[in-house]
């Protein structure tokens, strides 16, 4: 029996090994210098930007280790601000509001500003954002676009009695629901009706249960089943670009260099881009570490 | 202002109560008529082959068996499962799918129950019943029926409790769930004042599952015989 259990622990040890093996291929760093901790979300879009500055890094030679899908900002700010952690992807809106209790709008220059100060006090540096945002859309289905002619969210006051169907939380938010009914919208013929899950939403929306919903500008269905997605006219929606929060430590040790790559990766990033991106991990089922290496290579990051 | 001063606020807000479509007593009624259909239909799809079954003393494995599986069903994975398969179908989320994973876990308790209530009869007493000249018809409901009725209320109890704490978890998915949506919405928006409803929604749910416990245990005393309640308690 005792036999067994070595033995047993043995093939553990060697099946350990083997998969952290894997990782070590291509890391092998060139330059002198703290580790660098890249860190993510747990959602398969902040998997795919951590693995695209944790490769550009490592094929510049820097020293990187990753600590992905950890979970929700709660979880991952103090790590960060600690400096466990040293590279995140953020989002400017969510980052200021759900970080730091702030109030983000839609107007890009302002809530940046807002948020390097919140993170300057905590050591950590805000690098320059992406023309792509991942922020609350909503859409109607291409058939009801065409029929009524709707193209923003004021456009709706024309299209009769509508529904929206956006998480619960939204009724109340004026980011979502309360600012279509109350200002600035103030759309009197919209009603709302309160669905946590994404996918039953847009199932509500294709059996025409919903007119309107609220998605993500970023999710790959939009594309696939050809939704639109209403221009937020009057801006109550606050600015979602991805951008990368970077401890003060790693600028510090490797300085100018480290910023201008990563700045270079960010610009590569529009909403177009992680459309694509996305729908390959959501849809086809590819390994995020995969996309990210592919688009690096396209771009002429690196390879 | 503490939480409780924002809960008893709440509380006694009357548009908490009486608001169309999302106060708290159209969600009661949501939530009771969801799991009233629910369990209607569990005790339609039950009680006649569990009856059946028990009579002819046949279909054990098939009482084990429904037995365990409804051990074995975790309430939000079934959930989901149907609210998965509705979408792919291209079906409404909007009131089947709760329902049938409400029925999926309410047949089994009633089922089971019924089969073991009437299969518990005294082998005896059918004996006597069928000596005095008793047709098979009349032996079920003259004899196992109202012996075996305590405990197949039991199981319509049981079911009962499960739905009616099961019809929140509608709220997770769907745009249905009675009382769960308060509970659901409060979660989402927990810093946002969010805490109130979902603790209030919470108590209601609770309280209501003890009063559907003990409404079926009232039942119990209405409709069993005198007879066989006095066998009972004996």
């Amino acid at each position: 029996m005792r036999f067994r259990i070595t033995a047993l622990v043995g093939v553990l040890a060697l099946a350990l090994a083997a998969c952290s093996g894997a990782d070590d291929t291509e890391a092998t760093a060139t330059i002198d210098g703290p580790t660098i901790t890249v860190a993510s979300f747990n959602f398969a879009e902040s998997t795919i930007l951590a693995e695209m500055y944790a490769q550009a890094l490592e094929d510049a030679g820097y020293p990187v280790e990753r600590q992905l899908d950890l979970g929700s900002r709660e979880v991952i700010f103090p790590e960060l601000t600690s400096g466990d952690l040293d590279l995140l992807p953020e989002y400017v809106g969510s980052a200021l509001s759900v970080g730091f209790g702030g109030a983000p709008t839609s107007d890009l220059d302002t809530s940046l500003a807002d948020l390097r100060a919140a993170f300057e006090a905590e050591g950590v540096q805000v690098l320059e954002p992406a023309p792509g945002e991942d922020k609350n859309v909503y859409v109607v289905t291409g058939e009801f676009a065409e029929t009524t002619g709707v193209t923003s969210i004021s456009d709706l006051a024309d299209a009769g009695d509508v529904t929206l169907a956006g998480a619960p939380e939204c009724e109340a938010r004026e980011t979502c629901y309360a600012g279509m009914v109350g200002e600035p919208y103030n759309l009197t013929n919209l009603a709302f009706e309160g669905i946590a899950e994404g996918a039953v939403r847009i199932s509500a929306l294709e059996n025409g249960e919903v007119e309107v919903a609220a998605l993500f500008s970023t999710q790959p269905v939009i594309t696939e089943k050809g939704f639109v997605a209403l221009d937020d006219d009057q801006g109550i929606v606050p600015v979602e670009n991805i951008v990368p929060v970077v401890s003060d430590e790693i600028v510090d040790a490797y300085g100018e260099d480290l910023v201008a790559l990563l700045n270079e990766v960010t610009a590569l990033v529009t909403t177009e881009a992680l459309l694509d991106l996305n729908g390959r991990v959501e849809l086809n089922a590819e390994d995020p570490a995969d996309v990210a290496g592919d688009f690096l290579a396209e771009n002429g990051i690196t390879g | 202002m503490s939480f409780w001063d924002r809960f008893v606020e709440w509380a006694t807000t009357a548009e908490t109560w009486t608001a169309p479509g999302d106060g708290l007593l159209a969600l009661l009624a949501e939530h009771l008529r969801l799991a009233g259909v629910a369990l209607l239909l569990s005790a339609l799809i039950a009680l006649p082959p569990a009856v059946w079954l028990a009579h002819r003393r046949r279909g054990r494995v098939v009482a084990t068996v429904v037995a365990n599986a409804g051990r074995a069903i975790p309430s939000l994975g079934i959930l989901v499962l149907v609210a998965v398969l509705a979408i792919e179908q291209g079906f409404s989320t909007r009131f089947w799918p709760l329902i049938v994973a409400l029925v999926v876990l309410g047949v089994p308790p009633i089922f089971t129950n019924a089969y073991t209530a009437i299969t518990a009869v005294d082998p005896m007493v059918l004996e006597a019943a069928r000596a005095q000249g008793r047709t098979e018809r009349q032996v079920l409901r003259e004899v196992e029926l109202p012996l075996g009725l305590p405990l197949l209320i039991d199981g319509l109890r049981l079911a009962a409790v499960q739905i009616v704490a099961t019809t929140a978890l509608g709220a997770v998915v769907g745009p249905t769930g009675g009382l769960g949506r308060p509970i659901v919405r409060g979660f989402a928006s927990l810093r946002g004042g969010g805490d109130v409803e979902l603790v209030g929604a919470s108590i209601l749910v609770a309280l209501l599952s003890l009063l559907v416990d003990r409404g079926t245990t009232l039942l119990t005393r209405v409709v069993v015989p005198p007879g066989v309640r006095r066998l009972q308690a004996g």
